[in-house]
């Protein structure tokens, strides 16, 4: 048991048990979504509007796919490094984790941007409409975390260290980060390789 | 993370690379449908398969509910079903309104 979850009747830190809950809840939130543009994607489209399938760029999807991927596997390493009492480690790495999650933003503005000038937008069609509105909310969510992951880094810089009270911040912001992380491993499949 | 088994660096490097090596086989099948004569009723379940598989792995390793107490995989495991669920119903109603049309 970890010494947060003394007292907790349930054996789990309270904070980290309303992540998970919250976690959970949020696959419902994506679950709509993503079925939204299930329902769509098979549908006719107005003459003159393009097909995802026709626009779609595969290989600069999937490199983005591989750089969220690998944001996982640097915020791990910086979950690991505060266990090991490495303050500069974790500095390095929460630092690394958001680089990477703005590279895969700036993938995305350049992916809207492309489809918008080959005649895609958010009122062309529903399919177009449903696209943008589940993966401009994933964009949201990846924002979001890039924000508590620079929010850690600079409570590091001007404290020297992240205390064993952040040490469960830096947790719940990892997360919350794979879980966004998991909930784009789907995106990809469902909405970017299956037609 | 729960402090009875704690992973090491080096595992988490090697799941990464899992993860990457999954993730280019399902770029792999999506062109082989496109340049050969796979069928993509036989690469669906594949790629879903990989899907679910990259999801585990993250969710069991980085996410570390593989050494957490049950309660939160069961807490986390709600969500899932209930989306799972959601998506299966509209897709069977898809599947029959094709049919009811066809």
């Amino acid at each position: 048991m970890s010494a947060h979850a003394i007292g907790e009747s349930t054996g789990v830190e309270n904070r980290k048990l309303g992540m998970w809950f919250f976690l959970s809840s949020e696959f419902l939130f994506f679950g709509a979504l993503i079925t939204n543009y299930m329902l769509f994607k098979g549908r006719d489209l107005p003459a003159g509007v393009p097909t995802p399938f026709g626009i779609y760029d595969i290989p600069f999807t999937s490199f983005s796919s591989f750089v969220l991927l690998m944001s996982s596997l640097t915020m791990v390493l910086a979950h690991h490094a505060l266990h090991e009492g490495d303050q500069r480690g974790t500095r390095t790495w929460l630092l690394t984790t958001a680089g990477l999650g703005l590279t895969f933003l700036a993938g995305q503005f350049f992916e809207f941007s492309e489809f918008y000038l080959k005649g895609a937008g958010l009122s062309v069609a529903p399919v177009w409409s449903s696209f943008f509105v589940l993966t401009g909310f994933h964009g949201a969510h990846v924002f979001i975390g890039v924000l508590m992951l620079l929010i850690l880094f600079s409570t590091s810089v001007r404290n020297g260290e992240l205390s064993e009270a952040h040490g469960l911040n830096v947790e719940l912001v990892g997360l919350y980060w794979h879980f966004v992380d998991i909930i784009w491993i789907v995106i990809f499949t469902v909405v970017y390789l299956i037609p | 993370m729960a402090e009875t088994q704690s992973p090491t660096i080096k595992l988490y490097i090697r799941v990464a690379l899992l993860l990457g090596v999954l993730t280019a086989i399902e770029v792999g099948l999506f062109y082989l449908v496109e340049f050969t004569g796979m069928t993509q009723a036989m690469a669906t379940p594949l790629l879903l398969g990989l899907a679910a598989s990259k999801f585990l792995i993250v969710v069991g390793y980085f996410m570390h509910l593989k050494y957490e107490k049950p309660l939160l995989s069961r807490t986390f495991a709600i969500g899932a079903v209930l989306a799972g669920g959601l998506y299966a119903v509209v897709i069977a109603d898809t599947i029959v309104s094709y049919l009811n049309n066809a």
